[in-house]
């Protein structure tokens, strides 16, 4: 048992030396860390320790510094306004975003971890949309206590405006359902009513009876018009309104034309009534909204969540040193620190020298561009490289939240590519089907005017372009929801099709193929200094590079240590200067440009100040687990797969080979990589970039197509169409063999749906088919577009990795040290 | 066919009130989150004593 490789609580390979246990239930078990380790002993403490017997999947690696500083900067009056409701009689209301809920669980757990707090009223976890609805009192437990304790137990939580979004949509998705059922029912009924005139009942029928039921159709058919079929009307005003013909126009048309025919009918108490028919053509219609709704949400929820992540906070400058706030607690005035990677949290201008902003979110300008003293910097901008110190210029809830609302709303608000043509083309079919009904209307006047009306109906209804229009937004939600299923999350929708014709795969080496937390193996020192570590330390704190991270994490550096000059060069290190030294940490041509190194030292990385090398420092990686199944799915998918890294030549050949990959670029600089790419591209490839650090994001933007790890910095998230959760590179082969798959049945439904329109029209302009068969085959098609969209992700092995669930399972092989 | 009289009315009667049940249920968070229910028979595995804060 304890020979298994992997940590007990989030399932992580364990570190190669100096393992730690914790017990749980009785038993020692190895953890990878002293969060998960912490995380693990307070389940226990709490006498839950059921949890790892129910889970079905590992928990989320735990955080070390679990209840940080950023709790307690929800503390303030100015924050908890914003995400805290006030319920009465002292009770609050909090929700929350929990960062890692996997599985049933979990949800167990946080309702149990929070359930046992004093103060705590009521808990529930929404595991799908990983929200908590937290209930509490205020005199006896406050908003950081909860988020601390969520913390402790492995959780990341953000409490989300308490206000917005969520109630909006729960509205819309409670207002679509009763519509559904309200034109459900009424077709259920005026379909009985008129049963009786299709089964040739009707002759024998007496005069009153048969009018009784037309006005009972009349009774039911009138709310499922009035109420159900609102939002047709609405979208047709709103699209007439703005000189469009949308596919709502002819639905409005249809069901207004066939429902006050029916009522001139039942008042004058002859002719046909349609009342079943139109009450069925509204609930077949909302039935397809409501299904592409649902799926709609879900995807939303798991973007969301991701973008919601971004943490509100700004690093703020004051007497005793850099402080952690709230975004809402920036005033005008106030000194703000920005990391390499990080969103700039206000609008401000710069006090640093220079540095380079990518403003893409806000101009669309994807080049970043440079920034000098004195120039003015715009929130939710991303920084390229840093730190910098900014003064504080605008500020209050509309800034700040600008950024954030930015990164949300731009995963949503770009309509992607084949959307737009789709409905292009459903907007011309439109049109024609409009002029095709008056020709029919036309020409049967003039032949039987007593048919002139069926008829016309009949070809409006009949070629609805429900099925056209569906087409592609039925199967791209579906294909969304599945992937956000499996941990993929497409930020920008044209992603599918990108990935779906890609041809060769780019992996970054370090953090993507590699484990992301590297840990330092070993220092050399050159001569007598000892506090080499301290210093590699506090410069590598920094960067976000994961080699950086490495170092800052074997040593605390130097608190408060006088720091200035501090510049990331992307790919090379870091220099400043720290008490008077000025130091450089980075590869040895960066470290050390001035004389030449011994090759020995080709893989370390260097601590140089302007005398000579101080120390060398090697870091150990260990490739991720699936990266060779990973690899090996793609190839068996018919794509190339090549490294391109900024690592040493040695390294990546090892792990070049180690993944039967024969193309691979070591040293890389991101110009150098990205160089690569347009190479690639320009010689026919379509190419998908997979990548992690902060180096990536020119490499990730300048691809056909690219993919983050969601460890990765936040830079990296912002430009990358696809964002990987759980770090499983599994899922890439899964997410083409999706996207294929959504585009095949996007082919197939476009085609499905040419065809029935172009063989039924026909038969419905020249008076062959009766209103109601329309209204059927109309709702037939549409439902035969969605039920095909279903398909996917049905079809496509789940690829499942092997998980490393706790008890020995995973060969030891796997993990590679 | 006079039993249709009854029968009509009848079958209104229950329809308004299988619309009204269904409108209380949804403005009653019923249909908000249709999987996490599924996870509540979870809670009769918990048969330990609530720990002490």
């Amino acid at each position: 048992m304890q020979s298994c490789p992997n940590c007990w609580h989030c399932g992580e390979p364990l570190p190669a030396g100096g393992v730690i246990h914790a017990r749980v239930a009785g038993t020692a078990r190895p953890m990878c860390c002293h969060g998960c380790k912490a995380a693990a002993e307070w389940i226990e403490q709490l006498g839950l320790a059921d949890y790892y017997a129910l889970r079905t999947a590992p928990a989320q690696r735990a955080a070390a510094e679990a209840g940080s500083a950023s709790h307690d900067a929800w503390a303030g009056a100015d924050n908890a306004r914003h995400v805290i409701r006030d319920l009465g009689n002292g009770q609050r209301e909090s929700l929350l975003l929990v960062d890692g809920v996997r599985c049933t669980a979990c949800v167990w757990l946080i309702e149990r971890s929070l359930g046992v707090m004093p103060g705590v009223v009521s808990v529930q976890v929404n595991a799908v949309a990983q929200r908590a609805r937290v209930v509490w009192r205020d005199s006896q437990t406050t908003l950081p206590l909860l988020l601390q304790a969520l913390a402790r137990t492995g959780y990341r939580a953000l409490p989300l405006d308490a206000r917005g979004l969520d109630d909006l949509r729960r509205r819309e998705s409670r207002d679509a359902l009763k519509r559904l059922l309200v034109a459900g029912f009424g077709a259920m009924q005026a379909m009985m009513y008129a049963t009786a005139f299709y089964l040739g009942a009707a002759d024998a029928l007496d005069a009153p009876t048969r009018d009784l039921l037309r006005w009972l159709g009349l009774l039911v058919a009138t709310p499922v018009v009035f109420y159900s079929a609102r939002p047709f009307f609405a979208g047709a005003r709103r699209s007439l309104a703005a000189r469009r013909v949308g596919m709502d126009v002819p639905v409005a048309m249809a069901i207004a034309a066939v429902y006050s025919m029916s009522l001139i009918e039942a008042v004058r108490g002859s002719g046909e009534v349609y009342f079943d028919s139109v009450s069925m053509f509204v609930f077949f219609l909302l039935a397809g909204r409501y299904l592409e709704m649902r799926a709609r949400h879900r995807a939303r929820d798991l973007t969301d969540a991701l973008a919601r992540l971004t943490p509100p906070f700004a690093d703020r400058k004051g007497e005793d040193g850099i402080q952690r706030v709230g975004i809402h607690e920036l005033r005008v005035g106030d000194v703000v620190r920005v990391a390499e990677g990080g969103i700039v949290p206000a609008d401000g201008v710069l006090l640093s020298e220079r540095c380079r902003v990518d403003e893409s979110l806000l101009s669309g300008e994807s080049a970043p561009q440079s920034r000098c003293r004195d120039d003015s910097l715009i929130a939710g901008s991303v920084l390229e490289d840093g730190p910098v110190l900014l003064r504080v210029r605008r500020v209050g809830a509309d800034t700040a939240l600008a950024g954030i609302a930015a990164l949300v709303g731009r995963a949503h608000a770009g309509r992607p590519r084949l959307q737009v043509a789709g409905e292009l083309a459903a907007g011309r079919f439109v049109a024609r089907v409009l002029a095709l009904t008056a020709l029919t209307a036309g020409a049967w006047a003039i032949v039987d005017p007593s048919r002139a009306f069926p008829a016309a109906v009949a070809v409006l209804v009949i070629s609805c372009p429900c099925a056209f229009a569906l087409a592609v937004p039925a199967a791209l939600t579906r294909a969304l929801g599945a992937l956000a299923r499996r941990g993929v999350l497409v930020v920008k929708p044209d992603a599918i099709q990108a990935l779906a014709d890609c041809t060769h795969v780019l992996f970054d080496k370090t953090g993507t193929l590699t484990e992301p937390t590297l840990s330092l193996r070993d220092v050399q020192t050159f001569g007598s200094n000892t506090d080499a570590l301290r210093l590699a330390a506090t410069l590598a704190r920094q960067s976000r590079h994961p080699v950086a991270r490495a170092i800052a994490a074997a040593d605390a550096g130097i608190p408060g240590a006088a720091m200035c000059d501090v510049a990331t060069h992307a790919g090379l290190g870091v220099s400043a200067t720290i008490d008077g030294r000025a130091l450089r940490l980075g590869r040895g041509d960066f470290a050390v440009a001035h004389q030449p190194l011994a090759r020995e030292y080709d893989d370390a990385v260097l601590l140089a100040d302007d005398v000579g090398p101080i120390a060398a420092f090697r870091v150990s990686e260990r490739l991720r687990a699936d990266a060779g199944t990973a690899i090996d799915a793609l190839r068996a998918q018919g794509v190339t797969a090549l490294i391109a890294s900024g690592d040493a030549t040695n390294k990546v050949a090892g792990i070049a080979a180690r993944l039967n990959i024969s193309t691979w670029r070591a040293r890389a600089l991101p110009a150098d990589k990205l160089a690569w790419v347009a190479e690639l591209r320009a010689g026919g490839a379509r190419v998908l970039a997979v990548g992690d650090g902060v180096n990536d994001a020119p490499v990730l933007a300048g691809a056909d197509v690219s993919i983050a790890l969601a460890e990765g910095a936040e830079l990296t998230q912002a430009s990358s169409d696809i964002v990987l959760t759980g770090g499983r590179l599994e899922a890439i082969a899964y997410a083409r063999d999706i996207a294929r798959q959504t585009l095949a049945i996007v082919r197939q439904n476009q085609r499905w749906a040419l065809i029935y329109n172009l063989s039924a029209v026909p038969l419905a302009a020249l008076g062959f088919v009766p209103p109601w068969l329309a209204a059927l085959g109309m709702s037939l098609s549409s439902l035969g577009v969605i039920l095909n969209a279903l398909r996917i992700g049905r079809g496509v092995p789940p690829r499942e990795t092997p998980h490393p669930s706790p008890p020995a399972t995973t060969a030891p092989s796997e993990a590679v040290a | 066919m006079n039993i249709l009289l009854l029968l009509i009315p009848l079958s209104l009667l229950f329809l308004a009130g299988a619309v009204w049940v269904f409108f209380w249920a949804v403005n009653h968070d019923q249909f908000d989150d249709l999987e996490t229910p599924g996870l509540l028979p979870l809670d009769d595995l918990d048969r330990r004593e609530r720990p002490p804060q």
